[in-house]
């Protein structure tokens, strides 16, 4: 007996999709979209016959779906990650910049701290290795700084952490031909 | 007919059993897990089912066309490419040989057992 969709199976089925999506980033743009729009239509189709509950069931989760297309796409073999790469690539300067920033306002507030009046030239070699001079110019406690960008040890940390997370050794120079979209 | 199946022997089977479906008449996704659990394959998943299509599609040997549905989003319909119809021959062709491996090994007779059962 075909039963009725209403918005809350819908619902469901579009977490399910969208969660999909999601964990599919690692496929190619036209890819994703084509497997979004298949896995859609079949689970409402499928809605439509044993019901959402059982529909849902059949796809076996969101996750363990994604890794089965992942597989289909890429083989068994470990594989990289885009997503992983790019969040890595993202967050690592953020945070690089943030723990910098505060060594060097360490240093500014070490020197008002010592004389809240101070007046000249300050220099702070920074934090070793990753990090270029800072010199503040101290007016009656009142710096403006400038230097502290980054060493080219820390491009390549950047690099690193970036290749390490999205584990990118594992590329392959001849890629696999994409699923044609249908 | 509803035996389950061993999940590992149905991984191994499954690209063929999609081929010889396809080559019988083409098929959307849900259909094709349909006509499997039609054939007695009640405990495949569309999970399975569908990443596998996928797999098929990008070997070369289906390829898709979208048709309209008026019950909802177009289907992406499978069919076999040449390339598909070499490859279930050459399945068919090792399953044959499996099979008669198997059932030359399993057909022997086996020695008594000592408590005499």
């Amino acid at each position: 007996m075909p039963h009725t969709i209403t918005w809350y199976d819908r619902l469901r089925i579009e977490r399910l999709v969208w969660s999909l999506d999601q964990q599919l980033y690692d496929l190619p743009r036209v890819q994703r979209i084509a497997t979004r729009r298949e896995v859609r239509a079949n689970l409402l189709e499928a809605a439509r016959d044993v019901g959402t509950r059982e529909a849902l069931r059949g796809v076996g989760g969101s996750r363990r779906l994604a890794e089965q297309f992942l597989t289909a796409e890429f083989g068994d073999n470990p594989r990289h990650t885009w997503i992983g790469a790019a969040y890595a690539a993202a967050l690592t300067p953020l945070l690089l910049n943030f723990f910098l920033a505060e060594a060097a306002n360490a240093f500014q507030s070490g020197v008002t701290a010592t004389d809240p009046h101070a007046t000249g030239v300050f220099t702070w070699s920074g934090v070793s290795w990753l990090q270029s001079a800072v010199t503040y110019t101290f007016n009656d406690g009142t710096a403006t700084g400038h230097g502290g960008g980054w060493t080219p040890l820390a491009y390549l940390l950047w690099l690193v952490i970036t290749v390490g997370f999205g584990r990118l050794w594992r590329l392959r120079l001849r890629r696999r031909p994409a699923v044609a979209p249908a | 007919m509803s035996e389950t199946h061993d999940p590992q022997l149905l991984k191994g089977v499954l690209s063929v059993l999609l081929l010889h479906l396809l080559a019988e008449r083409e098929s959307y996704g849900y259909e094709v897990v349909q006509r499997l659990q039609a054939a007695g394959f009640a405990d495949v998943l569309e999970g399975s089912v569908y990443p596998a299509l996928t797999r098929l599609q990008r070997e070369g040997r289906l390829e898709t066309r979208l048709v309209p549905s008026a019950s909802g989003p177009a289907r992406k319909y499978y069919r076999l490419t040449a390339g598909g119809h070499e490859a279930l021959a050459g399945g068919l062709g090792a399953w044959s040989r499996h099979i008669a491996a198997v059932d030359a090994v399993l057909s022997r007779p086996l020695p008594p057992s000592e408590n005499g059962d």
